[in-house]
């Protein structure tokens, strides 16, 4: 059974029937199982950023519906969509997003922060995520003085403190070199293969290349693999299989 | 972590725009703070002044037969052998349960007598007391001292001859009052060389001679046509020993009801009629008032000015935090939880700014107090103007902030995790 599933969704903005709408999403609809690792290619502007705040809980789409573990997402009311998004969902942001005035530590430990845990468990859940993305020996850094590819996996480290079922990643490695970005994928590679499911959205081929499932958006629309040699194969199929 | 880890964070990353926050708030508070103390001490001050210029209370035998107007003041069978009050009713006076109120108690027996074939009337008071009721007195001449000393008001004076105008000028000069001749003694008359002069000193009063120490300058009231003496002189002479008019009473009514300090001497004098001088008593309830809307009024546009000034530089903090608030937004943080993070921050600062502007009001009041008080009573620190500083402080931040803090709760999170 699927654990995200999709359907129908469009997105507009601007009002509708004024001329001025933009629509971003055209009737999307897909589903990702639990433990999957999928990637969503696309050029710019196809509206992949827009899925994935569809995905995300943050963007009410304009019709259709998302519902993950049988929850119908966007029938919540905006707080409860907060705790949703709290107990679901782990963001990784291609700017990464951190807390410059807060050291690895706190940064991870922001999503606990409303969690009514002790400090101390707070501050172990927090090490052990530092651990995973294998940053323990630099918890008591600001993010200033880590590098490119640390302030990824502590991006990483954050969004999974709280254990979601659901990773979702917007270019996680749009900012970085190639080395400092596979640096980065390796995690993701990582946690997918100990059953975290993840969503991501790139540009990179490669990338692309370790999720077991490629998606492609042109124009708001899911679109069939351009690079596979029957393109009814690159629509919602698992790729090759995961990169090793 | 805890959402106080973030506010504190916060205030430690910006603490240049923290400290213009605290220096707001505390410009704010310290000028209320000031304002209030001082207004508070000069409205004392001014309150206590009030209460001594002139009587707020009359005592009066309970007659009302007949009645006589002395000073604006209705007195009634202050001329017939009603049930009169003594000097044991004054004593009684001065033994109520807020004595320490009583700034003035001064007994008076009123009599008419004939002098030089003019019907006078004749008051015989306490100086020492009179002195310090009647503040507004000015005269020619000096206190009256002995027991036949009389000083004699200006019209009365006039009508029996024993004044003169200098260069025929009718106007009347600044001169001491006379508590200040008191202290001239010996340089009185030198002194008041102004457009009037005594010519005679010696009166006839009902066959006694009496000595006129002193001649009153006008002052429109009912004294002007009237004649003093001492209290014991006056008895005497109306063959009225002991026996009183009136009494009239300058009360302090800072923090009690003047109708409380009516009823204790009621209670004290059962056969007398007590009551306030409401027009004196208004008078000063108003005047105080007025002073301390003034400073209220200051006070508001200063801590209005100051939550102006949070209002700005956290709606600047909501913007500048956009893509924070954001990310919290993003991670699950409710609306609820961006609002206490940032009124948290407020909160700590608006404190700290209380704190600091009660302190360095307190200081003002202490620096300014000399050039606005005549007696520059201490002040004194006060735990309730503290609190209420901490409170006012944080009212005015959280006006000032409660806004944008709404604003940033409802920051679209896709939006502004897109922000850069």
């Amino acid at each position: 059974m699927s654990f995200v599933v999709v359907s129908d969704v469009s997105k507009a903005y601007g009002a509708v029937g004024s001329g001025a709408e933009t629509r971003v999403l055209k009737g999307v609809s897909l589903e990702v199982r639990e433990g999957e690792f999928v990637a969503l290619m696309g050029p710019s502007g196809s509206g992949k950023s827009t899925l994935l705040t569809v995905l995300g809980a943050m963007n009410r789409p304009t019709a259709g519906r998302l519902v993950v573990d049988g929850i119908d997402v966007y029938a919540l009311s905006e707080e409860r969509r907060a705790d949703f998004r709290r107990e679901y969902l782990g963001f990784v942001f291609q700017q990464h997003h951190l807390m410059p005035f807060l050291n690895a530590l706190e940064n991870v430990s922001l999503p606990l922060a409303i969690l009514p845990l002790s400090a101390r468990e707070k501050r172990e859940r927090a090490r052990s995520a530092l651990a995973k993305v294998g940053l323990a020996d630099k918890a008591a850094r600001l993010p200033s003085q880590l590098s490119g590819g640390e302030q990824g996996r502590l991006a990483i480290a954050r969004a999974i403190v709280n254990g979601p079922p659901l990773l979702l990643a917007d270019e996680p490695t749009g900012t970085l070199d190639t080395r400092t970005g596979d640096e980065v994928m390796r995690v993701f590679r990582d946690l997918n293969r100990a059953g975290q499911t993840v969503f991501m959205v790139t540009h990179n081929p490669s990338n692309a290349a370790l999720a077991h499932r490629v998606l492609y958006i042109v124009d708001g629309r899911l679109a069939p693999d351009p690079h596979a040699a029957d393109p009814a194969e690159g629509l919602c199929l698992p790729t090759a299989g995961l990169a090793q | 972590m805890r959402i106080s880890t973030i506010a504190l964070a916060n205030l430690r990353r910006r603490k240049g725009k923290a400290a213009f926050l605290v220096a707001g708030i505390s410009i704010g508070i310290a000028t209320a703070v000031a304002l209030l103390t001082l207004s508070e001490t000069i409205r004392d001050e001014v309150g206590l002044q009030l209460d001594q210029f002139g009587a707020n209370i009359v005592v009066v035998p309970r007659s009302n037969s007949l009645a006589l107007d002395y000073g604006g003041v209705t007195v009634s069978g202050v001329s017939f052998d009603v049930a009169q009050l003594s000097d044991e009713d004054a004593r009684r006076v001065r033994d109520i349960p807020y004595r320490s109120r009583l700034a003035v108690v001064a007994p008076k027996l009123l009599g008419a007598v004939e002098v030089e074939g003019r019907q006078v009337l004749l008051a015989g008071v306490d100086f020492e007391e009179e002195l310090k009721l009647k503040r507004w007195w000015r005269l020619v001449g000096e206190r009256p001292r002995g027991e036949t000393d009389l000083l004699v008001g200006y019209e009365a004076a006039r009508a029996l001859s024993l004044v003169e105008h200098a260069m025929g000028d009718r106007s009347v000069p600044v001169v001491p009052t006379l508590a200040q001749t008191a202290e001239m003694k010996g340089h009185a008359h030198q002194s008041m060389d102004g457009h009037f002069r005594v010519v005679r000193d010696r009166l006839t009063v009902a066959g006694r001679e009496y000595r006129v120490a002193g001649v009153l300058t006008p002052t429109g009231g009912r004294e002007d046509e009237m004649m003093f003496g001492r209290l014991d002189g006056v008895q005497a002479h109306l063959g009225k020993p002991g026996q009183l008019s009136l009494v009239e009473v300058s009360a302090l009514c800072q923090d009690c009801p003047v109708e409380d300090i009516v009823a204790q001497i009621n209670q004290q004098l059962p056969n007398a009629r007590v009551s306030a001088v409401q027009q004196a008593v208004r008078a000063r309830t108003e005047t105080v008032e007025r002073l301390t809307r003034f400073a209220l009024a200051v006070s508001g546009v200063v801590l209005l000015i100051g939550a102006l000034m949070i209002f700005t530089t956290m709606s600047g903090a909501v913007v500048e935090r956009t893509k924070e608030i954001g990310v919290l937004r993003a991670i699950g943080f409710r609306r609820a939880h961006i609002i206490k993070g940032l009124m948290l921050e407020v909160l700590l600062v608006s404190t700290a700014g209380g704190l600091l502007g009660w302190a360095a009001g307190l200081l003002a009041s202490r620096a300014l107090l000399p050039y606005f008080s005549q007696t520059g009573a201490g002040l004194e620190v006060d735990p309730a103007l503290a609190a209420l500083s901490v409170l006012t402080a944080l009212a005015v931040g959280a006006a000032g902030s409660i806004y944008p803090a709404l604003r940033a709760s409802r920051l679209d999170p896709s939006e502004a995790v897109r922000y850069v």
